[in-house]
C-alpha cells in the first residue's frame, strides 16, 4: 500500500513513511518520526477524535482491521502501529 | 503520481478504472502535495475546484485538512472566501461529521464554521432560547438523530410496548421543540429519519412484536417528515434511500467504544445530502443538465452506426438508456432545463430526436440541441449565453473522458459526471448528487423547457439570419388584435401589472377594471396576441382608448418585451387608426407618461405620426399610409367594430 501511487488497498502492515502519510493525509495531523513515541497527553494539539480518525483511515487503507478497543488505550502513535498486524 | 481510488461511498458498484489524466497531477494528489508543503490556504480557492473531481471519500479526507485551517486566516488571504456557521447538536459524537461537511460545503463554494455542541445536549440546545443553537449568525442547524436516541431509553429487558411509548413520545417531545425553535425564527433545523438496525428489530424474537416495531418506528420517522411539510424552518433528511444506496450505517466499534452512531460512510452520505440542501437555501441551485448524445443518451454512434444503428429499446443495453432518458425527462418535467450537446451533424440528430421511434427524449424537452463540431467547452459557454444563464449553474454529463476532462479545464465551475461504457450505472451517477434540489417546483418551472426552447430557437433563427428584414420574413408572425374574451381579463390585468417598459401610462389595473372598461360603451379595450413559426406566444399586449367629448384617446398602450421590434405595436396601432378614420374620426390623441422603466418609449407618438399638443400627442389621421405604413411581414386579424364612433 503507498498513500500516494496505491490504487488498490493491500491487507498489509503500513511502513512508519506510510503511517506518518495517513496521519499527514486523511486524519490532517502531520507529525515526523521522532514524534511517533511521543505520550499523546505531550503531543501538542492530539485527542481522541484524532484517534478516531485514524482507525477508520487506518482500516481503509490498509484492508486490516484494528483492536479498536486496545488503539483506544494506546498511549503514542508508535504503540497504534504496533497493533496493526496481518492475522 | 495517481490518485489513490477509494470505491464509492455510496456503494452503488465499483468504478472503472479512471482514465489517466496526460499532464497535471490529479486533483487528490496536486492537493495533498500542496498541504505537504504548506502553500495549502495560498492555493485554497483552487482547491475548492478540484473538488468536484474527487469522489466523496477522498473530498471527505480533504474537508478533514480543511477544517484543520485556521479560517481567520483564510478569509485574511482570501477574503471573497464565504463562511456558512453552522450549529451541529445530537445524541452522540458527532465529530465525524465535521470533516466530510467541510469537504461537502467547500465544495459548494463555502467555508464551514462548524459550531459543535456538547455530546448528547440536543433536547437542551433545544430548549434553550440563549443556547448554542440561537447564536447570532447561525446559518442551519444539524440536529442528528440516531437509533439510540430512541434505544437508549428502552428498559432491559424491553419489550414492544415500550418501544412504541418511547417512539411516539419521543415524536411529541421533538415536535413540540422544533416547533417552537422555528416560530421563534431561529435558523432552519436539519433533522434525520432514524435508520432501524437489525441489532435492535431481532432482540424481538416474535415476528408479531418485531411487525409492531417496524409500524412504530417507521411511523416516527413518517412523523419527523411531516414536520418538514408544516414548518419551513424544518428540513427532514431521510436516511433511508442513503442507506438503500449503500451507505454503512454504523461500525458496532465505533458505537461500542466511541458512541459515534454513525459509520463514516453514513456522515459522509448525509454531508452530502446537507450541502446540497444548503445549495438550494442558499441560491445555488443547479438549473441546467447538458448532455451529450452518442453512448450517454442512447447506444451507440449516430455518425457511424446511423439512426437504424442506435438503441434506446430492445436490447439490454438499449433498455438501460432508454431508463436513464426517462430519469432525464422527469427532471425536465420538474424545471431542469435540458441541453444537449454533441459532436455530430446537426441535421441527423434532429432527425433522431423528432422521428427515432424509441427515444423518450423529444426535440422539445431540449431547450436547445448544440449538435457541431467545435469543442464542448465553446458550446456549453454558447448555451449559457443563450438562456441567459451563469455556467456556475449547469452540470454536464458525458460518457468521454475527453470530454469530461475538458470541460472540466475550462469551465471548473460546471459540474462534470462522468459517465463510462456502462449505462446501467448512467442514473446512478446522474442522482448521485442531489445537484436540482429546490425548496418548491412551481407551475412556472414546470413549463420552463420549453419557453425556453421557444426563446433559444428563436435566437438562433435571428443570428442566423442575414438582416433584421430577412429575420421578420421568415419568423411568419401572426396578430389578432380584438376585445379581450372573459378568460383574457385577468391576462390583460397582469399584463398591466408586471409590464414596464412599453407600458406607456403605467396605469395598474385589477381584473375588475379590465371588465369595467370592456362594459362601459364609451371605452374600448383590445388585446394582441401573437405567434410566429416557434410557436404561441400568447397574449403579448393591450390597447386602452376612450371616446372623449373631443375625440378617441388612446389612454394606454402595453407591449411584453419578449415581443419587441417585430413590428406588432406598428401594425395594430395603423389598423386602430384606420378604423378610427374609417367611423369618422378625425383625429386621435396619444398618451404617455414617463416613469424611470418607459423613458425609451417617449418617441412612440412621434415616430408613428402623432405630434406633440398641449396634454400629449395628436395625430390628424391623414396620409396614414406615409406615416403608418402596415408591415408586410405580419399577417393581422383584427376585430375593431367597437370603435366608438364621434360624437
Amino acid at each position: 500500500m503507498d498513500i500516494s501511487t496505491g490504487t488498490t488497498t493491500t491487507t498489509a502492515v503500513p511502513t512508519t513513511e506510510q503511517f506518518i502519510g495517513i496521519l499527514r493525509d486523511l486524519v490532517g495531523f502531520p507529525v515526523g518520526p521522532e514524534e511517533l513515541d511521543t505520550a499523546f497527553d505531550q503531543l501538542p494539539g492530539w485527542d481522541s477524535v484524532y484517534l478516531l480518525k485514524l482507525v477508520t483511515s487506518m482500516e481503509r487503507e490498509t484492508g486490516l482491521r484494528l483492536p479498536v478497543a486496545r488503539v483506544l488505550e494506546a498511549r503514542s502513535l508508535g504503540e497504534v502501529l504496533a497493533l496493526v498486524v496481518v492475522p | 503520481m495517481t490518485t489513490t481510488i477509494h470505491p464509492p461511498a455510496d456503494g452503488a458498484a465499483p468504478e472503472s478504472p479512471a482514465p489517466a489524466p496526460a499532464a497535471a497531477p490529479a486533483p487528490l494528489s496536486q492537493i495533498r502535495s500542496w498541504h505537504a508543503e504548506g502553500t495549502f490556504v495560498e492555493h485554497f480557492p483552487d482547491i475548492l475546484g478540484l473538488l468536484h473531481r474527487l469522489d466523496d471519500t477522498a473530498r471527505a479526507s480533504v474537508g478533514q485538512l480543511i477544517a484543520r485551517l485556521d479560517q481567520d486566516e483564510v478569509v485574511r488571504r482570501h477574503p471573497d472566501t464565504q463562511r456558512y456557521t453552522v450549529a451541529i447538536t445530537g445524541h452522540s459524537t458527532l465529530d465525524g461529521l465535521i470533516g466530510p461537511l467541510t469537504g461537502e460545503l467547500a465544495r459548494h463554494g463555502l467555508l464551514l464554521a462548524p459550531e459543535l455542541s456538547a455530546y448528547d445536549s440536543y433536547l437542551q440546545d433545544l430548549r434553550d432560547p440563549q443556547g448554542p443553537l440561537r447564536q447570532e449568525g447561525t446559518d442551519l442547524v444539524l440536529c442528528v438523530l440516531d437509533a439510540e436516541t430512541v434505544s437508549d431509553e428502552l428498559p432491559s429487558p424491553w419489550r414492544v410496548e415500550d418501544a412504541e411509548e418511547i417512539l411516539a413520545g419521543k415524536l411529541r417531545q421533538l415536535t413540540a421543540l422544533l416547533t417552537a425553535h422555528a416560530a421563534a425564527g431561529g435558523a432552519p433545523v436539519v433533522v434525520n429519519t432514524l435508520p432501524l438496525p437489525a441489532r435492535l428489530a431481532r432482540q424481538l424474537v416474535d415476528l408479531r412484536s418485531r411487525a409492531r416495531l417496524g409500524v412504530a418506528w417507521h411511523e416516527f420517522n413518517a412523523g419527523l417528515l411531516k414536520l418538514s411539510l408544516e414548518h419551513p424552518g424544518v428540513l427532514t433528511v431521510d436516511l433511508d434511500p442513503l442507506l438503500a444506496a449503500g451507505a454503512p450505517a454504523t461500525d458496532p466499534r465505533m458505537n461500542a467504544y466511541a458512541r459515534v452512531r454513525f459509520a463514516d460512510g453514513l456522515f459522509t452520505a448525509y454531508a452530502k445530502e446537507v450541502g446540497h440542501l444548503v445549495r438550494a437555501l442558499t441560491g445555488r441551485t443547479r438549473k441546467c443538465l447538458v448532455l451529450d448524445l452518442d453512448n450517454t443518451l442512447w447506444d451507440g454512434i449516430l455518425g457511424d452506426d446511423g439512426p437504424e444503428g442506435i438503441a434506446v429499446a430492445g436490447s439490454f443495453r438499449g433498455e438501460a438508456f432508454g431508463a436513464f432518458q426517462k430519469v432525464v425527462k422527469q427532471l425536465g418535467a420538474q424545471g431542469v432545463i435540458l441541453a444537449a450537446c454533441s459532436k455530430n451533424d446537426r441535421e441527423p440528430v434532429l432527425d433522431v430526436l423528432r422521428t427515432h421511434p424509441e427515444m423518450q427524449l423529444r426535440e422539445e424537452d431540449f431547450a436547445t440541441v448544440q449538435a457541431n463540431w467545435r469543442p464542448k467547452d465553446e458550446n456549453i459557454r454558447e448555451i449559457a449565453a443563450r438562456l441567459n444563464l451563469g455556467t456556475d449553474s449547469f452540470v454536464f454529463a458525458d460518457d468521454s473522458p475527453f470530454e469530461c476532462g475538458l470541460v472540466e479545464a475550462a469551465l471548473p465551475e460546471i459540474a462534470v459526471l462522468r459517465l463510462d461504457e456502462e449505462p446501467a450505472l448512467h442514473i446512478e451517477r446522474l442522482l448521485a448528487d442531489s445537484w436540482f434540489t429546490v425548496r418548491e417546483v412551481t407551475e412556472e418551472d414546470r413549463a420552463r423547457t420549453s419557453l425556453y426552447r421557444v426563446e433559444a430557437a428563436r435566437e438562433e433563427f435571428r443570428s442566423e439570419a442575414g438582416s433584421t428584414e430577412e429575420y421578420l420574413a421568415g419568423l411568419g408572425v401572426t396578430v389578432r388584435f380584438s376585445p379581450p374574451s372573459g378568460h383574457e381579463v385577468i391576462r390583460v390585468a397582469q399584463l398591466s401589472q408586471r409590464t414596464n417598459q412599453f407600458n406607456l401610462t403605467t396605469v395598474r389595473l385589477q381584473p375588475e377594471d379590465v371588465q369595467a372598461w370592456l362594459d362601459d360603451p364609451e371605452r374600448l379595450v383590445l388585446a394582441i396576441r401573437s405567434t410566429d413559426r416557434f410557436g404561441d406566444n400568447g397574449l403579448v399586449g393591450a390597447v386602452f382608448a376612450e371616446q372623449r367629448e373631443d375625440g378617441l384617446h388612446l389612454d394606454n398602450i402595453l407591449l411584453s418585451c419578449r415581443v419587441f421590434g417585430r413590428g406588432i405595436e406598428q401594425i395594430c396601432l395603423g389598423a386602430l387608426l384606420r378604423a378610427a378614420a374609417d367611423s369618422g374620426h378625425t383625429a386621435v390623441h396619444g398618451h404617455y407618461r414617463p416613469t424611470k422603466k418607459n423613458a425609451r418609449m417617449k418617441a412612440f407618438y412621434p415616430d408613428h405620426g402623432f405630434t406633440a399638443v398641449e396634454d400629449g400627442f395628436r395625430h390628424g389621421l391623414t396620409g396614414l399610409d406615409e406615416t403608418n405604413p402596415m408591415p408586410e411581414h405580419i399577417s393581422l386579424d383584427a376585430d375593431l367594430a367597437g370603435v366608438p364612433t364621434p360624437h
